[in-house]
């Protein structure tokens, strides 16, 4: 089956399509992404209203693209797939509502996707990974660690109490006066740095819940930046040095923490799998291999381009989902919240908007 | 020329098919709606094109008003008419909801000019005053309620729209009050299906009309001081 998928819950522009043959392969025939980064990056942020109007602008032509690329008809797909939730609710709107009239106008399916359910399935798209695996979902917009037991069937056993780790990295960034997006910037400026320097906390260690919290941590950087101001480059290096290897600390041992807990449960899982832009850090990624090698089990390590927002995994969740008869009505509503393992992950109440 | 013709822009979620040489409306239906578009509208289109008795393949052109509006429900009208547009092959045009208040009255008489007024919260109104031939004469804007006044208090007008009665009540006491005051909370859509009709069809896709910049603040600059 072919199923297009669009993706716009935050500051990507994005469409692909992807198959999935009858034994469960995917592959991808088109992934489009447009970045609006230049767009936010005088606010130091993503803003919604100048997301939603560039979203509503450009979509359709990326859609065209990502048709064209494969030399693809609408009448050739078996399904339609967008992105309805998490995210900023301009972008839902745009992505749900076009997504809905190439289905109504084309006479194909509908699948409301969660986009975490997306990062979720990516490694089965990628891996062909069988269930059940252990996800760590690590965004600028979440923290977590899921058990993904079944398409549709995620228990998140760990999250975090404040910011997202992707959001410290961000926020640190911002104080150390790095340029925007700071997750990136942080990650080359702590190659240079000495990570013993600042004796920075790791939240939440050794806590027999797999959770995070990061405020406590964010606001420990910003103390000791403080402490030393005005700051050499050097200053700053070991700052974010110190900062990524607390960071570092503390995903390793809620990774392990969340391990032992699933094989307790005697759902041992079949690998880790990291996605969310936070999965690009090479940092993290190499001390997860280690973690992988010590225990004994897969990492599986999607391509960066498929760990940071895009239409492929929207696709290939629709895919899925499609592939299980789990269709969605035209009055499907767009849901700025929709945690993962809420109501079975269909989108049903309203966020409003 | 079978149009079809959306409209999610204001306080209302409409759609129509108008087969336009003929001059009949196939089918036509308005919810009265200030929130929701993005839940209604398709299934609305579904129905309408159902009524109509058409398939998509039929559809020679898509009609959605751009605004000024609501920046949300504007955008799940354009959205869908680009949508619409992708999957048919055929032009999507845009209407302003602007235009497409005034067209009934200039319709029936374009000596007097009309003055379309939305309301666009806080005291606040979107205006256009359009004359003979549907002719701008005071060219689209967002404005308050005085600038308002003072741009089209100026002679024997007509006034439709949302803000039609904040106008009119505040017009000034040494001018030719206003001949007609409609309040409406959005177009008819038969309107904006014939505008469409008669628009440009290779004009661009249809892109919202704001009128009003997006409402974001620069970076705060406090960090730490940087040797
Ligand atoms: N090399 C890196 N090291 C650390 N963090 C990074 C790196 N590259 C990107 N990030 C962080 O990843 C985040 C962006 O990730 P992504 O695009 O997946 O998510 P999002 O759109 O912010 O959130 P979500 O997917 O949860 O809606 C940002 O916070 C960014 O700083």
């Amino acid at each position: 089956m072919l199923v297009l998928g669009i993706e716009t819950t935050c500051d990507e522009t994005a469409a692909a399509v992807v198959s999935r043959d009858a034994e469960g392969r995917g592959e991808i025939r088109s992934n489009i992404v447009l970045s609006q980064l230049d767009e936010h990056r005088p606010f130091g942020g993503v803003v919604p209203e100048i997301a939603a109007r560039a979203h509503v602008e450009q979509l359709d032509l990326i859609i065209k693209k990502a048709m064209a690329e494969p030399g693809l008809m609408f009448s050739d797909l078996d399904g339609i797939a967008a992105a309805a939730g998490p995210g900023l609710i301009g972008g839902l709107i745009v992505g749900l509502t076009t997504a809905k009239a190439i289905a109504l106008g084309a006479g194909k399916p509908l699948i409301a996707v969660n986009h975490l359910e997306a990062h979720a399935l990516t490694a089965r798209l990628t891996h062909g990974l069988a269930f059940p695996f252990l996800l760590l979902l690590v965004s600028g917009g979440h923290t977590q660690l899921v058990a993904v037991e079944d398409v549709g069937s995620y228990r998140v056993i760990g999250s975090t109490a404040d910011d997202a780790i992707g959001e410290a990295f961000d926020k640190t960034a911002k104080m150390l006066r790095l340029p925007y997006p700071g997750g990136p910037e942080v990650e080359s400026m702590a190659k240079k740095g000495n990570p013993k320097r600042f004796a920075l906390p790791r939240p939440m260690l050794g806590r027999p819940e797999p959770d995070f919290s990061l405020s406590g941590l964010k606001t420990a950087v910003r103390l000791e930046a403080e402490r030393i101001a005005p700051l050499s480059n050097e200053d700053v290096a070991d700052l974010c040095a110190s900062f990524q290897a607390a960071i570092i600390d503390v995903v390793l041992d809620r990774v392990r923490t969340a391990l032992s807990a699933m094989r307790a449960a005697k759902r041992a899982p079949n690998a880790l799998v990291i996605a969310g832009g936070v999965a690009v850090n090479r940092a993290i990624r190499g001390a997860l291999q280690l973690l992988s090698t010590e225990i004994g089990i897969p990492l599986v390590l999607p391509p960066p381009e498929l760990c940071t927002d895009n239409g492929a995994m929207i696709a290939w969740a629709g895919a899925e989902r499609l592939a299980r008869g789990l269709t969605d009505a035209f009055d499907a509503s767009p849901r700025a919240r929709w945690p993962l393992d809420g109501a079975g992950t269909r989108p049903k109440e309203s966020a409003g908007g | 020329m079978l149009v079809l013709a959306i409209d999610t822009a204001l306080d209302a979620c409409s759609a129509a098919v108008l087969d336009a040489d003929a001059e009949a409306l196939l089918a036509a239906q308005t919810l009265d709606i200030d929130r929701g578009h993005a839940e209604a509208l398709i299934p609305l289109v579904e129905r309408v094109m159902k009524v109509a008795g058409v398939g998509f393949e039929a559809i020679d052109r898509i009609v959605t008003t751009v605004g000024p509006g609501s920046f949300t429900g504007l955008r799940v009208g354009i959205s869908a008419a680009r949508g619409f547009a992708l999957v048919t092959g055929k032009p999507a045009v845009g209407v302003t909801t602007l235009a497409a208040l005034a067209a009934p009255h200039l319709s029936e008489s374009d000596a007097v000019p009309v003055v379309a007024a939305i309301d666009a919260r806080h005291g606040n109104l979107y205006l256009q005053m359009f004359g003979s031939g549907g002719r701008s004469l005071v060219a689209a804007r967002a404005c308050g309620l005085r600038e308002a006044v003072r741009a089209v208090a100026l002679g024997p007008v007509r006034i439709v729209g949302s803000a039609a009665e904040m106008l009119a009540a505040h017009w000034p006491a040494n001018a030719t009050p206003p001949l007609a005051v409609e309040p409406r909370g959005a177009p008819e859509i038969i309107w904006v299906a014939r505008l469409g009709a008669a628009a440009d069809p290779r004009q661009a896709m249809p892109r919202p009309l704001y009128l009003r910049p997006a409402e974001a603040r620069p970076q705060e600059t406090q960090h730490l001081p940087r040797r």
